[in-house]
């Protein structure tokens, strides 16, 4: 499903005649099977999200190989990269990215207008979407109607609309309460198991890391296979 | 993304600042209909001159004159006539004559005017388009067409002293015949220099021409078939030539083949229409001159709606980048915000063109009322403003594009959005 191999990635900082780079990723390898949940762990900069960034096309990789779904994704322009990612990904952020002047309904619709799907058929899927995910009753509801924990189940309910390869989750739990959180790992827990939807998460947290397959953890720019203080599978 | 739904983002998007958008369309609104008004004038002066001048002459006629050869000048021959008429795009020659000496018209021994007698061809004159208000074109030697205002000039005389007579009141007016000449019998005299009548004969009026086009002219023709022209003209004692022959063609873009082809044949020709090739090039250059002034106007609204543009997109730039985030499709991004830049320039010519049409109506109605109040006189008839479709069509297709072309780097600047740096700035 995903395969990285030997990829590297520096941060070009400073402005003319004081350049510099940090050296984020150092050959970091990779490979994540398709139905699996894979959680990344790390020191706070140790650079999860950078990996992330590459995984989704937001960044390029200064050397490596990133294969998805069999198709190598490394050099990829930049409109290749958006019909890719609207193709194959769902995205979870870590402080949700709900576009503040739509409607719940419209911001879970919203992947499906960006593919064109027609508004009948579109419509009908977010119903049903929003229907299952408990949120029928606050559709109308703009972003800042709406408590945390809600805002999260739409930006979920977001990432699963276009029924994707891999979602990508920054922190989905990250500024939620325990319950609701509970709420959302078992949400996740489902989907994984229903749909046989890949995850790759990237948590602080011991509760997400144990619902996870595998738990993979960064620390000085290299990736350390299956290893890790979190390492206690189902 | 489907173009509806990009549309229905745009329209969202423009909603959301009614007041910032309603203050860019009504700039580009008030450009867009200065640069019509302005213009307009051009094209109002520019009609009331052309149809002033073909008022005189159809500016389908060609005057037709002979020929210079060594510094001779040589009158339209028989010969020169078929040629004229073989000429491409002429669709008839009329060759008239005209009597020069002293003619009369009396009817019923009762009624006399002096009149103007035309020797033509009816034949080409109903193919030249010749017009009548009443009746038809003659069929055999003695009928003649006599012009518009001759019931007017025919008066009534004495018998004996032949002197007209007039009303008995103070005023001393000549009485006119005043009514409907159509197939009433006239006799047509002419005499020669000594004013001996040497020509006599009595016509049947079958045709009367149309009232002319101008309203000054009193038509007083009486126009004779050439069965008998030869005679008629040594009787009057003139040389056998054409004294005004013209040439017809059946629309106006043709007279200038016609006339540039005659002219080659060594013709000395005439038409309005060459008149006016000059004073076409003027007004071009002139309309010209002024939809370029006007144009500025609309690049000063492009200012509003370049910061307009630039601002939405500043205000947008988190959404634009969760949304390519999500895989938008940069270009569409770049669609939707020249979209919104067009739908500014449109609506704002929209608006225009309606106020413009406004202020054109106005001016053709107000502008002549305060010249006839203060210039004393009357009847001013001249369009100052006039917008052809053609001119809506340039002023939309500026400011549409102006309105583009100024949402272009806001666009662009859209499309680059960083989606990290996007989504780093908080919501
Ligand atoms: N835009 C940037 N420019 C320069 N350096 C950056 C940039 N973004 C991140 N970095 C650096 O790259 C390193 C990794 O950052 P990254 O965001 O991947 O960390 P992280 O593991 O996600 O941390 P956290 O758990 O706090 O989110 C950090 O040391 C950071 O300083
Ligand atoms: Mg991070």
């Amino acid at each position: 499903m995903i395969n990285v191999e030997h990829l590297h990635y520096s941060y070009k900082i400073g402005k003319k005649g004081k350049k510099s780079t940090v050296p984020v990723l150092k050959d970091v390898n990779l490979e994540v099977g398709k139905g699996e949940i894979v959680s990344i762990v790390g020191r706070s900069g140790s650079g999860k999200s950078t990996l992330l960034n590459l995984l989704s096309g937001y960044i390029t990789a200064d050397s490596g190989k990133i294969t998805i779904n069999d198709r190598d994704v490394t050099n990829l322009s930049e409109k290749e990269w958006a019909k890719f990612r609207l193709e194959h990904f769902g995205f979870i952020f870590q402080n949700y990215e709900l576009i503040p002047s739509l409607t719940a309904f419209e911001n879970v619709e919203l992947p499906l207008t960006l593919k064109g799907v027609p508004r009948k058929q579109r419509e009908e899927r977010t119903q049903i979407l929003l229907e299952s995910i408990g949120l029928s009753a606050h559709e109308d509801h703009y972003p800042n109607e709406l408590s945390g924990g809600q805002q999260q189940r739409v930006s979920i309910a977001r990432a699963l609309i276009t029924e994707p390869d891999i979602i990508f989750a920054d922190e989905p739990t990250g500024s939620l309460d325990s319950e609701t959180e509970e709420d959302v790992l078992k949400l996740i827990k489902d989907l994984n198991k229903n749909r046989n939807i890949t995850f790759l998460m990237i948590t602080h947290d011991q509760e997400v890391a144990a619902i996870a397959d595998r738990t993979l953890k960064i620390h000085d720019g290299k990736m350390n296979q299956e290893r890790g203080v979190y390492f206690e599978a189902r | 993304m489907k173009l509806v739904d990009q549309l229905g983002f745009v329209k969202r998007n423009m909603k959301k600042n009614k007041l910032r958008i309603f203050m860019t369309v009504l700039a580009t609104t008030m450009g867009c209909s200065f640069l019509i008004v302005l213009a307009s004038i051009g094209f109002g002066l520019q009609n009331s001159l052309m149809e002033e001048a073909s008022s005189h002459q159809p500016l389908t006629q060609i005057t037709v004159n002979g020929k210079m050869i060594d510094e001779t000048y040589h009158e339209v021959t028989e010969e020169d006539l078929a040629t004229i008429g073989a000429t491409e795009n002429v669709s008839a020659v009329v060759p008239q004559s005209r009597i020069y000496s002293h003619s009369e018209v009396t009817l019923e021994d009762e009624f006399r005017a002096s009149v103007e007698g035309i020797i033509t061809n009816f034949e080409a004159e109903k193919n030249s388009n010749f017009r009548l208000s009443e009746g038809e074109f003659p069929e055999n030697e003695n009928e003649i067409i006599v012009g518009y205002h001759l019931h007017e000039v025919l008066n009534k005389f004495d018998r004996t002293t032949l002197e007209y007579i007039t009303t008995g009141d103070s005023n001393e007016e000549l009485v006119s015949y005043d009514s409907n000449l159509l197939g009433k019998i006239v006799t047509f005299s002419f005499m020669d220099d000594s004013s001996e009548t040497v020509f006599t004969d009595e016509y049947k009026i079958v045709g009367i021409a149309d009232e002319p086009a101008r309203d000054w002219v009193q038509d007083r023709s009486v126009y004779i078939g050439d069965e008998r022209r030869e005679d008629l003209l040594s009787l009057a004692g003139q040389e056998d030539f054409y004294n005004n022959v013209t040439a017809h063609v059946a629309s106006v873009d043709q007279t200038e083949g016609v006339t540039n082809a005659l002219k080659e044949e060594g013709f000395m020709v005439y038409s309005i229409s060459e008149e006016l090739r000059g004073i076409n090039v003027f007004f071009t250059a002139f309309k010209a001159g002024l939809i370029f002034v006007g144009t500025i106007a609309v690049l000063i609204a492009s200012i509003g709606i370049f910061n307009t543009m630039t601002m939405a997109v500043t205000e947008r730039t988190h959404e634009i980048g969760i949304m390519k985030a999500l895989g938008a499709n940069p270009s569409v991004i770049k669609r939707m915000f020249l979209f919104e830049s067009a739908s500014i320039g449109l609506l704002g010519s929209l608006f225009g063109v309606a106020i413009a049409y406004g202020v054109s109506i106005a001016a053709n109605f107000f502008i002549p009322l305060i010249l006839e109040a203060t210039t004393n006189s009357e009847g001013i008839d001249i369009t100052f403003s006039y917008i052809p479709l053609q001119l809506v069509l340039i002023a939309t297709g500026i400011s549409v594009t102006v309105a583009c072309i100024s949402g272009f780097r806001p666009a662009a600047k859209a499309t680059n959005v960083n989606v990290l740096s996007a989504l780093r700035r908080e919501a």
